[in-house]
């Protein structure tokens, strides 16, 4: 018999599917998160707030309605993530918790009073809320090395960072202790853990899904995101998430279109698939390491043809002036007054970002659309491009530097630098999880390939990541944490 | 566009964020400078691609009618 510690190393919809068919309960199942997040988190330190008494009281609901029977259970069992636990980077609001965004200025502000749309809707397909999460603070990095609160470590070695800015997002799902996270990404916040920690992350079209009741970073770029082991799981949240929004206040940045679903499709293969593998700019800032997974992934899904995208290097610098801009002039107040009370690693970077001239980023903003337009030449080629999500598997906490094509670069902005050009221009993109390098070039830590589609394709990256994860190339194992060494 | 010299971005930093009411700390004052630069590196590559009056900014407004207004 299966028991609900079983089930928590496995998928989101095997989870429901218990539930659903009486299996285990979803209480037995949330006691089993919490079990599990308190076994593991003190050497992993993704949680940074746990929601049990809420989750305990939902789960004990759904319990019920499932055995009074009737219409009430009939309507329950067709969610599709029912009784799953979830946790959420802590910048979504959850009711009577105060979003803190990674920081500690934030500790001082009153609870939300509500939970951020994406809470409700996954919450409304059956789903959980477990806690909220480590990361970067104010969304301003990739390595989740936040001094408030100590680093996210790597649930696959806890020597090593969990990337970021969604560090415990992926974090909590690499460790088993729930199957499902919400990150954000702005410029590689999502595809940046899931490489590092070895699951898959999806970041859809910019404006596809509605980011009210999120703490922003910087609008004009911030994309929010599901992060799960298998695609399946991906594809039923990120259809839960999709949609117009109902209320008066929405997202000014959301284009509020129909859902589009994507979990029927997952099964169409690669069949008339048009795959390229990007070149350039994204083979001269990988290792050695990050360029044998993709030539491990081109060569499943045959993918030959080298594509170079252009302006790219242009794009990079655009998206890095408007976050560096954007981000900086919200916090201009406290930047003011307390300097001293945000993070050390990212303060002076938005200290320099309120000084830039405006001319800087209005050309900016230009030379992205400018961008964007070549870009989506390209597309009129290839129906999905491949490049690493990282330079490298993880580095230990605490690394400034790593070497790449010769180079030794600051680890912080450049762990970034694969998936800044792309979130750039808003492409969807599944971060896949691939390990062991090449015979050549074993590698025990897994880093992730981009797999990137056009502008509302998200189906398309879906598709080729379950192709992937099929074939066996990418999957995303539960990791037993060990102490750090 | 001529790159900004160490003395340029020294003083422009200093010019901004006197403007902007920001007092840097000796200690912050290192890293700003340094990050400044990087943002100066930046701003040339952008500078260096051709832009034609018409191409538009990455931004769109959208008008806001009553009742769908933040309380």
């Amino acid at each position: 018999m299966t028991t609900a510690a079983d089930l928590l190393s496995k998928s989101a919809a095997a989870m429901a599917e218990s539930v659903r068919g009486g299996a285990v309960s979803a209480t037995a199942l949330a006691q089993a998160a919490f079990a599990r997040i308190e076994a593991t988190d003190a050497r992993i330190n993704a949680f940074t707030a746990r929601t049990e008494q809420r989750a305990l009281q939902r789960a004990a609901d759904i319990d019920a309605k499932l055995a009074a029977g009737g219409e009430a259970a009939q309507a329950l069992r067709a969610l599709p993530l029912l009784g799953v636990p979830f946790a959420v980077k802590n910048l979504f609001d959850i009711e009577g918790l105060t979003t803190l965004a990674g920081s500690k200025i934030e500790r001082e502000h009153p609870p939300a009073r509500r939970d951020a749309v994406l809470v409700q809707r996954l919450e409304a397909a059956g789903a959980v809320l477990a806690g909220a999460l480590n990361m970067d603070e104010y969304a301003y990095g990739f390595t989740t090395e936040n001094s408030h609160v100590g680093p996210a470590r790597n649930p696959h070695d806890t020597s090593r960072i969990a990337g970021g800015s969604s560090g415990g997002s992926g974090a909590a799902v690499a460790a088993g202790q729930v199957p499902l996270t919400l990150g954000s990404d702005t410029n590689g916040s999502i595809r940046v853990p899931a490489s590092l920690c070895g699951v898959f992350g999806l970041k859809p079209t910019f404006g596809r899904l509605p980011r009210t009741g999120s703490y922003p970073f910087v609008s004009s770029l911030d994309h929010l995101g599901p992060f799960a082991r298998s695609v399946r799981d991906l594809a039923l949240a990120y259809d839960a998430m999709q949609g117009p929004e109902a209320g008066p206040i929405r997202d000014p940045g959301c284009l509020q279109r129909a859902p589009e679903p994507v979990a029927p499709l997952l099964q169409d293969g690669l069949h008339g698939l048009r795959i390229g593998v990007l070149g350039g700019f994204f083979r001269a800032r990988a290792t050695p390491e990050a360029l044998a997974v993709v030539d491990r992934v081109a060569a499943a899904l045959g993918a030959g043809e080298a594509v170079e995208l252009p302006m790219v290097q242009a794009g990079r610098a655009a998206a890095f002036l408007i976050t560096n801009s954007e981000g900086a002039a919200l916090h201009l107040p406290d930047l003011r007054t307390r300097a001293a009370d945000f993070e050390p690693l990212s303060r002076d970077r938005f200290l320099a970002g309120t000084l830039l001239p405006a001319a800087w980023i209005a050309r900016a903003q230009r030379v992205r659309r400018l961008y964007a337009e070549g870009v989506a030449r390209v597309f009129e080629r290839f129906d999905v491009l491949l490049a690493p999500a990282t330079p490298c598997a993880a580095t230990p906490i605490g690394a400034e530097t790593f070497e790449i094509g010769g180079q030794q670069l600051p680890v912080r902005p450049n762990m970034g630098v694969l998936t800044q050009p792309i979130s750039c221009i808003g492409l969807p993109v599944c971060a896949v999880p691939v390990w062991g390098g090449s015979e050549e070039r074993p590698a025990p830590l897994p880093i992730g390939v981009q797999v990137i589609a056009a502008p509302w394709r998200e189906d398309l990256v879906l598709r080729v990541a379950a192709a992937l994860e099929a074939a066996g190339v990418a999957h995303a194992p539960v990791a037993e944490p060990g102490a750090p060494t | 566009m001529t790159r900004m010299t160490p003395g340029q971005i020294e003083a422009f930093v200093d010019a901004s964020a006197a403007a902007l009411d920001l007092q840097l700390q000796p200690e912050h004052r290192e890293g700003v400078l340094r990050y400044f630069a990087l943002a100066a590196d930046m701003a040339a590559l952008l500078d260096a691609v051709p832009l034609d009056p018409h191409v538009e900014p990455a931004l769109n407004f959208v008008p806001v009618p009553p009742g769908k207004h933040r309380p």
